[in-house]
């Protein structure tokens, strides 16, 4: 059924996407907006399949994207919060040293063998009609990412750290007279947020396409970042525009397998035009979700 | 009051004491060195010997082909950066350069598809002009009406844009008897900006150049330029002095916009001819980019983009002569930037 | 507001003073072929050759099969210094490293991508001393005395390869995730579907297209769509080609290869395809040019070869386990036909059942490479354009 295969595509192609999206999500909670997504997702998917390659374990290639995408993450809260570089500047810095770096280091891996993730079916739940096989007939890394979105709502709303978070976000006067600092809170979520942009790059390169090319995110990263307003950064709503842009992107080769021909490219803006329309629509309701002091960010 | 009113233009123009000069540039000097130095690192970890690899950049940049190469790759930088320069005047983050030269590319290409012969030229580059005015415009309207900010707005609308001239390309514009590869039929001629004679040089250069002057001269000299940099400083004070904010905010952005998609036509008449896939490559945020380099000042701006040019150029040599993959300059390019961003000056805090 | 119309205008006046300057002259690049000057013959005694990928030159595929034969150029030529240049767009930016390789003594250029013959024609028009050759596109109109575009009838054993998998489904599906429908292209998808055809009449060939060389992304999504649909055989024409192999084979399904031999990733599911080998036909290309006598040559053309008129560079890979004997005599026996006849061989019909090519006529290679339909039996439709 078409409807089946497009959503079970956009959980497929929209995961590493709502990886990096949830990522730039707790970034800009706590005030930073990271442009330089996009390079902290493909020094992800290097980092990831070349510790694949080398070490043949899929599972130390997660956290090895992680990290390499928190490498990249520290370079910008060094750059953005130490030295107060302007963040489009070096979030749009970040991507080119993203790309560049992993030119320079990922040619030896073009097409190089290494163990990745392969579908699991979920035994029970993978036979339910509908909603097993648009949920439950991936990759481990795909049920993993289930309970990211969650988890940060949770971290977010309803613990001490996560209210550290938001209120460096928000108002990072009083997190300063009581004697936290905001930049450190601020650098940490960063740095985490950069990580699960790299994670969800390891997603991409070895649980998805199950190979490094250079360049393979191909603006995944930059649609994560624009996904943060269209959910206005709310965790769950990123979950679920990440399926939303990921079934867009999943339509034009479900019709192509059944004979129709489409012209892709109308369909790929149309996540934006609605994210367009939306912030249209209700204007300063949906930026008043922003955080304080990304607004003062934005407004400078 | 009057002090945050004259500010930010005053410390552009007044001079500089020799002792602070010598500091900055003794800050310079070390930031582009480490970044440099960083490089090198990355190219012993690769096993290339990395001064042969920066001579074989520095002689790559310095031959004729190249400095013809670094004008024409710099050209729709310059008009880029001004759609950076202009706007930040204003207090406004243009992010949307990318999505308003290929605007203007495709609004270019519109005209010479649809007017045949010399007098098409012109008419590309106003409609170019005209539509990235128009596509910045849409983040000005969203600005000044629903009060979403214009940093958010451009960076969605060069994603439309993306879509909206591979959508023309693999479908309506392709050219018939063109390969099969989305692409449109390229442009007559005589609809090609002329080259500056002696040289494979397009004309784009002087445009940009002239563009870049007019910028300076009207930031620096017009009541305009003022009136900006008042909004730029405090918008509220601006208001309170009676200036026409929102008009300001929407000529700045219009103007930022039309030099873009100018820049976009410009690109197209000179040196790709027909629209397809990949016809920015990135022009946008690196001339966002050439633009902070410069801090926003519309000259230095001319030669932040001169060198961001000759950076790419240079870096055919790491393939060439090196054996590097081609994608390595921008690991030098994203150093140098970082070191100017962040380590050319004090910190903030 | 009226320093704004001031700002304006000044633009205005600006890109006006341009076009009226009178310091300037046609933008002609890329399309008139320049007058043949007194000096020698186009890369005659070349003191070094260039290659221009569109790719890295290790992704297993195109551009690593052209990488590997300007190796054996090298090898071949031991006194030429051998400049390749590899992820080189198809747009302005390869004419621009193709002028960096004759600045450093290259006077014959090899360039490699479809994409590339823009840039290719132009710099042949301002360096008429050096010899531009392109690989895999036509030019259309008069060839420059400097250039050339060369290629192997790629869809003879993609039309070989048709025959296994059409002998090997078990559903009477088969796939076929492509970049662009340029020609080259159609003429494998259909080549595919009528050799399947020639020994499976009901075969259908299903085609999805991911609109870029490579994008593993995309092709994982068209190879997990086509897997859904019950294609239970999956070829492609990407640039790089491990990711629809490996969901292939995860997959339980056979795979047909394109480019290279890519048994190693698919152990049980191989099933043949088919691979370069440049080498011959590029170093016989420098022999021409280097002896001063390429202007006129065979090469100084669209040139082409095929099973009936030489070696093809375009081979057939390794069968892997699941080809049993009687697919491969029947492949032979195929084989052995084409070196007089052609896959396009008529009655060739298309989609909607039209006569094509009429029963008894062999087209010859120009007419294929300007085929722009799918044949009967293929499931997918092409833009219109």
């Amino acid at each position: 059924m078409l409807v089946v295969d497009v959503l079970a595509g956009g959980v497929r192609g929209g995961t590493a996407i709502m990886f990096a999206a949830l990522g730039e999500t707790l970034a800009e909670r706590a005030g930073v907006v990271n442009l330089g997504t996009e390079g902290c997702m493909l020094v992800g998917a290097l980092g990831g399949y070349a510790v694949a390659a080398e070490t043949g374990s899929p599972w130390l290639s997660l956290l090895a994207g992680a990290l390499a995408g928190a490498l990249l993450g520290l370079v910008h809260a060094a750059a953005v919060l130490w030295r107060g570089a302007d963040q489009f500047a070096t979030g749009l810095t970040l991507m080119f040293l993203g790309l560049g770096l992993t030119s320079l280091f990922g040619a030896a891996y073009v097409g190089s063998p290494a163990p990745g993730f392969d579908p699991v079916p979920v035994p029970v739940l993978g036979d339910l009609p509908i909603v097993g096989e648009i949920l439950f007939r991936h990759d481990p890394v795909t049920y993993l990412s289930f309970a990211v979105a969650p988890l940060l709502w949770f971290f977010l709303g309803r613990t001490r750290t996560g209210l550290l978070v938001r209120t460096a976000g928000e108002r990072a006067d009083v997190l300063h007279a009581h004697g936290h600092s905001p930049a450190l809170v601020r650098a940490a979520a960063v740095v985490a947020g950069a990580g699960l942009a790299g994670l969800g790059g390891a997603q991409l390169s070895t649980a998805y396409a199950h190979a490094w090319f250079e360049g393979m995110t191909a603006g995944r990263g930059f649609i994560a970042v624009a996904l943060v307003i269209f959910a206005a950064w709310r965790p769950l709503w990123v979950m679920a525009g990440s399926y939303l842009f990921g079934a867009a992107l999943a339509l034009a080769p479900a019709l192509q397998a059944r004979g129709h021909a489409l012209n892709q490219f109308a369909l790929d803006a149309l996540p934006f035009v609605v994210t367009l329309v939306i912030l249209a629509i209700l204007g300063r309701r949906t930026l008043r979700a922003a955080p304080e002091e990304l607004r003062r960010v934005f407004a400078r | 009051m009057t002090a945050t009113l004259t500010q930010p233009v005053a410390t552009e123009h007044t001079g500089i004491p020799l002792r602070t000069a010598l500091r900055t540039a003794a800050r310079w000097t070390g930031a582009l060195a480490g970044a440099v130095a960083l490089f090198a690192v990355l190219l012993l970890a690769k096993g290339v010997d990395p001064v042969a690899a920066l001579t074989g950049m520095i002689a790559q940049a310095f031959t004729g082909p190249s400095l013809e190469q670094i004008v024409i790759k710099a050209t729709p930088l310059i008009l880029g950066a001004m759609a950076v320069v202009l706007p930040a005047r204003a207090g406004l983050t243009n992010v949307g350069g990318e999505g308003q030269i290929l605007i203007g590319a495709v609004a270019g290409a519109g005209v010479g598809l649809a007017v045949p012969g010399p007098a098409a030229l012109p008419l590309m580059l106003l409609a170019g002009a005209a539509g990235g005015a128009l596509w910045a415009g849409v983040a000005a309207a969203m600005r000044l009406v629903v009060g979403v900010n214009e940093a958010v707005t451009t960076l969605l609308l060069n994603y439309v844009a993306l879509d909206i001239m591979l959508y023309l390309i693999y479908e309506p514009w392709k050219d018939p008897h063109g390969s099969g590869q989305p692409a449109t039929r390229p442009l007559e001629i005589a609809q090609r900006m002329p080259l500056v004679s002696g040289t494979a040089i397009h004309m784009g250069i002087v445009v940009a150049l002239l563009v870049a002057v007019a910028v300076w001269l009207v930031l620096r000299g017009t009541s305009f330029g003022f009136h900006l940099s008042v909004v730029g400083g405090n918008p509220e004070a601006a208001r309170r002095a009676g200036l026409p904010v929102a008009r300001l905010i929407l000529a700045a952005m219009l103007l930022g916009g039309a030099f873009a998609g100018l820049a976009g036509a410009v690109h197209l008449a000179g040196v790709e001819f027909k629209l397809r896939p990949g016809l920015t490559t990135n022009i946008g945020y690196i001339a966002f980019l050439a633009a902070w380099l410069a801090r926003h000042r519309p000259l230095p701006a001319v030669g932040a983009a001169l060198l961001l040019a000759a950076v790419t150029v240079a870096g055919d040599s790491l393939q060439l002569d090196s054996g590097l993959p081609a994608a390595t300059v921008n690991v030098l390019m994203g150093l140098v930037l970082l070191a100017v961003l962040g380590w050319s000056r004090h910190a903030r805090r | 507001m009226r320093t704004i119309f001031a700002g304006a205008a000044l633009t205005a006046l600006a890109v006006l003073s341009t076009l009226t300057t009178a310091a300037c002259s046609a933008n002609t690049a890329g399309t008139a072929a320049p007058a043949v000057s007194g000096g020698a013959a186009p890369g005659k005694d070349s003191p070094a050759v260039g290659f221009v990928f569109v790719g890295p030159k290790d992704d297993y595929g195109y551009n690593q099969a052209a990488y590997q034969g300007s190796q054996e150029v090298a090898k071949v030529f031991p006194q030429l210094k051998v400049i390749t240049a590899e992820n080189v767009p198809e747009d302005d930016n390869a004419a621009r490293v193709m002028n960096s390789m004759i600045a450093k003594g290259a006077r014959i250029i090899f360039a490699t991508s479809y994409g590339h013959l823009d840039a290719a024609l132009k710099v042949a028009a301002e360096h008429p001393d050096v010899v531009v050759v392109q690989q895999g596109n036509l030019i259309t109109g008069t060839t420059p005395p400097n250039a050339g575009t060369f290629f192997g009838t790629v869809y003879e054993p993609v039309y070989l390869a048709g025959i296994a998998a059409g002998k090997a489904t078990k559903t009477g599906k088969l796939g076929y995730v492509y970049a662009f429908p340029i020609s080259q292209t159609i003429d494998n998808i259909d080549a595919f579907e009528l050799g399947a055809r020639s020994v499976n009449p009901t075969v259908k060939t299903y085609a999805v297209s991911t609109s870029s060389w490579c994008d593993p992304a995309k092709q994982a999504e068209a190879a997990a769509n086509l897997l859904k649909q019950g294609v239970d055989v999956i070829t492609q024409h990407q640039d790089c080609t491990a990711t629809v192999i490996k969901a292939t084979e995860a997959a339980g399904a056979m795979t047909v290869g394109y480019h290279a031999d890519a048994s190693g990733i698919a152990p049980k599911g191989w099933l043949t395809g088919s691979q370069w080998n440049w080498g011959p036909l590029y170093s016989d290309i420098v022999r021409t040019a280097l002896a001063g006598t390429f202007t006129g040559s065979k090469y100084n053309a669209n040139f082409r070869v095929g099973y009936k008129t030489g070696d093809n560079p375009f081979v057939q890979s390794p069968y892997g386990p699941g080809v049993d004997e009687e697919t491969k005599k029947l492949v032979d026996a195929a084989k052995e036909k084409l070196r007089n006849s052609s896959p396009f061989a008529g009655p060739v019909r298309d989609q909607d059942g039209k006569v094509r090519v009429p029963e008894g006529t062999t087209p010859d290679y120009e007419t294929i490479e300007k085929i722009d339909y799918f044949v009967e039996g293929v499931v997918g439709s092409l833009p219109k354009s």
